[in-house]
């Protein structure tokens, strides 16, 4: 028998029902965990940029839960708690809990450092406009370190798809646990799981170039594909602002 | 249509209510001012402004008065405190110790011993006082309508037809109306001043504070930016500015303020540039001009 012929390259185009709907429950999981924890993660970032104690027990957080494999973690949550509190989530839940407990720690940071490098002047001009500072806020702080915390959450989102390959141990099907059952009836382990290595890096382009495509949105002057679509109509609007004033002070 | 606070101004303006009735004319530590003409009524207020950042105290005890359609030109050296105590009017710092009244309403700390009869928060002495910094502080994510829509939607609480269309009517008060589409960042330096001067103006503020407004531009972008506030001079604003630019200082100001390390050296009305005595004073002068 040659080589080539152990290796069944078909399998994957067979299975590709299956391989792919396990991608997408780790795009799901790592979904789901990546809104909690940004939200999460602004939250955390605030209260550490805050007064102490709080600003402690954020840092506390923080620390800790960067710290923990999301191996660790999974476990910990799906087994650990059940027993200790007595609360048992389904293996989608535990796996979202798993990422947000990691992730929102990481982000955290990302937001920390984006807010502390807009200018103090920025809220300043919303002061001295006489605007509430949680209105500044909202409206002047947050989207422009947003702006700035785009790309690292955006890598933080293809780690969080990668990461959530140790879910299997919890039984999740995802893409790798959809590829040890294949393995355990076929015996192709090289076929496998280079189609399942393949799949997280086309999932890595794919976010990778859709996180471009928003940072390109909220640079300013937008840039890029979305915003050239949605521009026109705004600057249309201005423009018809523009008009109306020109020809109101023409008649006075 | 500002009736919530047509209420306050116009109990400001009657004269028996005006504090200016009862106060003494002499001002600023004594120095030599000529108080002629200054009678009318009295925007802004401040009296014995202490103010320290950790353990060095900046301002030590300043005094200033400012009345209805003034213009007030504060100078001196770098590091005298003349932007802090520009800080101090709308809060942006707050005084360790000393009164800030604007509009007759107390708003800072408040001088030992003197009775106060109405004392306001931040947000209601902001509504009254505009400023422009010296490094714009526009925000980069809004086109320049937007700058001023949002603090129009934000403060006066406009819809948002109404905040674009009152936005566009103050870019044209400053020639920029065709650039209301624009970004910040794609605009001069000179031209985000106007944007940042028809920002807060289109608030209709009381008052109008500028810290070093050209000092942060090339200079042949400074003449622009001037000649948007001379008009607004013209047009009776109150206005205290913080400046180096003594030329201009000397054309406009109506009350000149020389400071240095943190107190009042010399103070008076126009020709205080050619009249004024202390050595200091003098000193920094002819160094500049």
């Amino acid at each position: 028998m040659s080589l080539v012929a152990n290796y069944d390259w078909s399998l994957i185009w067979e299975n590709k029902g299956d391989l792919l709907r396990g991608l997408l429950v780790a795009i799901e999981v790592a979904g789901v965990a990546l809104v909690i924890s940004v939200a999460l993660g602004l939250v955390l970032a605030l209260l550490r940029l805050g007064k102490p104690p709080v600003s402690w027990l954020a840092a506390i957080y923080v620390n800790v839960f960067r710290g923990v494999p999301a191996l660790v973690s999974v476990i910990w949550v799906y087994f650990g708690w059940s027993l200790v509190v007595g609360i048992s989530f389904t293996v989608f839940q535990a796996g979202v809990i798993a990422l947000t407990l990691l992730y929102s720690a990481f982000i955290s940071e990302i937001y920390r450092a984006a807010l502390q490098a807009i200018p103090k002047g920025q809220r300043e001009a919303g002061l001295a406009l006489g605007m509430h500072p949680v209105r500044i806020f909202v409206r002047v702080t947050l989207p422009q370190a947003t702006k700035i915390a785009i790309p690292n959450i955006g890598s933080m989102f293809i780690g969080m798809i990668k990461d959530t390959s140790t879910f299997t141990v919890i039984g999740l099907l995802e893409l790798v646990r959809v590829t040890q059952n294949l393995n355990s009836t076929t015996f192709q382990p090289f076929v496998l799981y280079t189609a399942a290595a393949g799949l997280y890096v086309v999932a890595a382009f794919a976010f990778d170039f859709l996180f471009r495509a928003i940072e390109k949105t909220l640079t300013t002057p937008p840039s890029g594909g979305i915003a050239r679509a949605t521009a026109g109509r705004r600057r249309r609007r201005i423009e018809l602002v523009m008009k109306d004033v020109e020809a109101l002070s023409g008649k006075t | 249509m500002k009736v919530h606070h047509a209420d306050i101004t116009t109990a400001m303006r009657t004269p028996a209510d005006s504090p200016s009735g009862q106060e003494p004319s002499s001002e600023v530590n004594g120095a030599s001012s000529g108080d002629a003409g200054r009678e009318s009524r009295l925007v802004v207020e401040l009296k014995g402004i202490r103010k320290s950042f950790g353990s060095v105290e900046v301002l030590h005890g300043v005094d200033l008065e400012v009345h209805a359609g003034e213009h007030v030109v504060i100078f001196g050296p770098s590091g005298s405190g003349k932007s802090t105590l520009l800080r101090t009017i709308n809060l942006l710092e707050e005084p360790n110790a000393g009164s800030v009244r604007v509009l007759g309403v107390e708003y800072g700390p408040g001088v030992p011993g003197e009775r106060v009869e109405k004392r306001g928060g931040p947000l209601q002495l902001r509504r009254h006082v505009g400023m422009v910094f010296q490094q714009f502080n526009l925000f980069p994510h809004l086109s320049a309508l937007h700058n001023i829509a949002l603090a129009l939607r934000s403060v006066r609480g406009l819809g948002r037809r109404a905040a674009e269309e009152k936005a566009a009517h103050s870019l044209r008060q400053v020639g920029l109306l065709r650039f209301a589409a624009h970004y910040p960042g794609e605009l001069s330096g000179g031209q985000q001043q106007r944007v940042a001067i028809a920002r807060a103006l289109s608030l209709d503020p009381e008052v109008m504070l500028f810290d070093e407004p050209t000092s942060a531009l090339d200079p042949e972008l400074v003449g622009e930016v001037l000649a948007v506030m001379r008009v607004l001079a013209e047009s009776g604003m109150t206005m205290v500015i913080v400046t180096h630019e003594l030329n201009f200082a000397r054309e406009i100001g109506d009350f000149n303020v020389f400071m240095d390390e943190g107190l009042v050296v010399e103070s008076g009305p126009r020709g205080f540039f050619e009249s004024c005595s202390n050595a200091r004073t003098r000193q920094f002068m002819e160094a500049v001009l």
